[in-house]
């Protein structure tokens, strides 16, 4: 019973909970990157274990910043 | 009066007087209709991440300011005439603007950019990926 309860526990909080300095900004393109794949997708927040709340921001936040090209829709690295 | 920010890209190479023409006809849209500008910002000619009408750079303009619903109307129709304009992605930040909230919105912006020159002072340091291996170091 114990070895799944670890793998439970072993799950991250979320950074924007923890650290309140840290803002989510659509002009902050340098700090969004950290939340894309190279091909541009939006990472799912069971990797990184970002909250709901943070999570939708940081969505909302990185589709500003893909209308305005300072991060790209898709493919940002070559064949 | 309401809280916005504009933020819009023009095209690279225009020539510091057309880009200013744009910017100051843009700024006056503003101000006529009553509204006070609180941050203009020039970030440049940076790259894009896709081209926009071939262009493969482009002149970013980021605009903060108070004003009434119809002054964002207006600047968008212009901007949707103008073809030296490539995109522009106005927000709206808050509902009520008085007087003192501009002075205190001032206020943050200087803050902020009085911050941020001393950050970009120390050396830069990849904060995310220096946790992700702090994280899996006290995994094990």
């Amino acid at each position: 019973m114990s070895q799944p309860k670890k793998v439970f526990s072993r799950r991250r909080v979320c950074r924007f909970c923890t650290e309140k300095d840290v803002t989510i900004d659509y002009k902050d393109s340098k700090s969004l990157r950290n939340f894309v794949t190279e091909r541009g997708k939006i990472i799912p927040r069971r990797i990184y274990g970002t909250c709901a709340k943070h999570q939708r921001q940081l969505t909302e936040a990185v589709k500003r910043a893909r209308q305005l090209a300072l991060l790209p829709y898709m493919g940002a690295t070559q064949f | 009066m309401r809280h916005y920010e504009t933020t819009y890209i023009l095209r690279p190479n225009l020539g510091e007087e057309q880009l200013t023409e744009i910017i100051d006809r843009t700024n006056a849209i503003v101000t006529n209709d009553g509204g006070s500008i609180i941050c203009l910002d020039r970030w440049g000619v940076k790259r894009l991440a896709y081209e926009i009408n071939k262009e493969s750079q482009g002149y970013y303009v980021y605009l903060n300011y108070a004003a009434p619903g119809s002054t964002v109307n207006e600047i968008e129709r212009i901007f949707k005439i103008d073809d030296k304009v490539l995109r522009f992605l106005t927000i709206k930040l808050g509902d009520a603007m008085n007087a003192e909230a501009i002075e205190a919105e001032k206020q943050r912006i200087a803050e902020k950019a009085a911050a941020s020159v001393a950050q970009s002072e120390d050396a830069e340091v990849d904060e995310f990926d220096s946790e992700t291996l702090e994280d899996e170091s006290t995994e094990d």
